[in-house]
């Protein structure tokens, strides 16, 4: 989900304000954040009474981490486009009873019931997890990952794509307008050729830069895995906060163990 | 220190390609010295520089840091004692946050709690950068000469005792390239100082070394090669500009 917004590198610039939720350490806000996608995603279908339950919470958390509405809005809508072509196809399910059909395509109550509840499964865990990339920057969220005994050298990854994602970037508008300065855009098939031969060509180069950073690392005593910083110990709110995200999922789970 | 911190013995290295990088060349870099390695383009000067810090190792000859020979298990001392600091920064700055990319190179060496803070502060306020501003940039959002400096903190803050420098005025405009000088000239460590800028190499170092073609081809005071024109010219390079200009030599001037 992060990747999607690297193009807008401003995640570096989540807002540092005070309220309960920043005050929180990354850590525990980003295992709030899981405990409530996997309370959200493994929710078995048509149980709208728990979204609900769950959506509450989070329409809480929007109200109570201060976040820019717009920008969480922006976000999310954008994502969605991407979830909605991939969910679209559960529409055509088999079973229940037909409510629309044209030719051999045919809309079941049970596409319907499935196409929602995954559609408010992936909104829900977007919303969420937008609140917590735009609360916390992202060193702080790979130092999180790492505290969470996620493998050192995923993080590293990470890091490093966070890191030359904008380097890359800038060494591709570079060539494009080193191409277009030589009017190279002017006709349509050499232009497919063209972009080809510049993602070759920055393939290599990443490639060339990646050996340079790795001198670079190893140049400063890097010997294969990459040093730990402290982190901030959790306090008793992050305890709470963690047992209150535990308690909401119970209870949205257990809303439907009497029925 | 009683010991000469670099000694290179008939060092020769050929790249996997064929191409002979670095043929026969001895030399010694003497305590609290400042000296420019000079050469045109493909005469060897990386080749080398990456021998000082053991990211290559002697194929043929040997190099000696400090104590100890350059050789797989004696790298991580070498490292700690030879700083080197890259020509594009955006190659060494690879850490999300300035603070981090600091702290890397002192993390490594198992430095942690106050000192960790201690060294990267220090290090950061000797190249003229305030902790608190920077500390938590992003190294895309820096101008070339921050970056220049944080690349010489994150060096500095290891506590070496030799700083390799390739190519630091490379890509700098003309202030920062001032800046990067007067921070050079207040460090007070041995510098080596592979460059093309010979008005930098003339300010700074009171030794020039240059190569040819991968072959160390004069070794001895910087204003003795700046003044023989001939000599810069047959290995490929021209005096520096504060040499070249007529107009600024008093015989020029009309009355």
């Amino acid at each position: 989900m992060i990747l999607l917004h690297l193009g807008a590198l401003h995640l570096a610039d989540a807002e540092e304000i005070s309220t309960p939720w920043h005050r929180l350490t990354p850590r525990s806000r980003v295992l709030c954040t899981v405990l409530l996608v996997f309370a959200i995603a493994l929710t078995p279908n048509g149980r709208w009474l728990t979204w609900a339950i769950y959506a509450g919470t989070i329409a809480a958390l929007i109200l109570i981490s201060r976040v820019n509405l717009h920008m969480l809005i922006r976000r999310v809508a954008v994502e969605c486009i991407f979830i909605g072509i991939v969910i679209v196809g559960t529409l055509f399910r088999e079973g229940g009873h037909v409510v629309w059909q044209w030719g051999w395509l045919r809309v079941t109550s049970e596409g319907l019931m499935i196409l929602g509840s995954v559609a408010t499964k992936a909104f829900l865990s977007l919303l969420v997890l937008n609140v917590l990339a735009l609360t916390t920057s992202v060193p702080a969220l790979l130092h999180a990952l790492i505290n969470l005994k996620m493998p050192p050298l995923l993080v590293a990854i990470l890091a490093s794509m966070y890191r030359y994602i904008s380097v890359l970037s800038d060494e591709f508008t570079s060539m494009q307008r080193a191409a277009r300065s030589r009017n190279l855009f002017s006709n349509r098939t050499r232009q497919r050729t063209i972009i080809g031969n510049m993602f070759g060509s920055l393939f290599i180069r990443t490639y060339d830069r990646g050996e340079r950073v790795h001198q670079a690392m190893l140049a400063r005593g890097y010997q294969g895995l990459p040093p730990l910083a402290e982190v901030p110990q959790p306090k008793q709110r992050d305890t709470v906060a963690i047992t209150f995200t535990c308690v909401v999922a119970l209870i949205g789970q257990a809303i439907y163990l009497g029925f | 220190m009683h010991h000469n911190p670099i000694d290179i013995y008939n060092l020769s290295y050929v790249y996997a390609d064929g191409t002979h990088a670095l043929k026969d060349v001895s030399l010694t870099i003497r305590p609290s010295e400042r000296v420019a390695l000079v050469g045109a383009n493909g005469s060897g000067k990386s080749t080398l520089l990456m021998h000082f810090n053991g990211l290559l190792t002697p194929q043929v000859g040997q190099v000696i840091v400090g104590t100890l020979v350059v050789e797989p298990q004696n790298l991580k001392a070498i490292r700690n004692f030879v700083g080197l600091v890259f020509q594009n920064p955006d190659d060494q700055l690879f850490m999300p946050t300035v603070w981090e990319d600091i702290t890397f190179g002192p993390l490594n060496q198992g430095v942690k709690g106050q000192e960790l803070i201690d060294r990267a502060t220090e290090a950061m306020q000797a190249v003229g950068l305030d902790p608190s501003a920077f500390g938590s940039r992003n190294a895309n959002a820096l101008s070339g000469g921050e970056k220049k400096r944080v690349a010489i903190a994150g060096v500095l803050a290891m506590h070496p005792q030799v700083l390799v420098l390739d190519e630091p005025s490379a890509q700098l405009d003309p202030r920062s390239r001032r800046q990067l000088i007067e921070l050079l000239a207040t460090l007070p460590l041995t510098q080596l100082i592979a460059t093309h800028d010979l008005d930098l190499a003339l300010e700074l170092c009171d030794r020039t070394i240059v190569l040819n073609r991968g072959r160390l081809v004069y070794d001895g005071s910087t204003e003795g090669i700046m003044c023989n024109p001939e000599l810069l010219a047959e290995h490929a390079l021209e005096p520096p500009l504060s040499y070249s200009r007529p107009y600024c030599q008093l015989e020029d001037v009309t009355a």
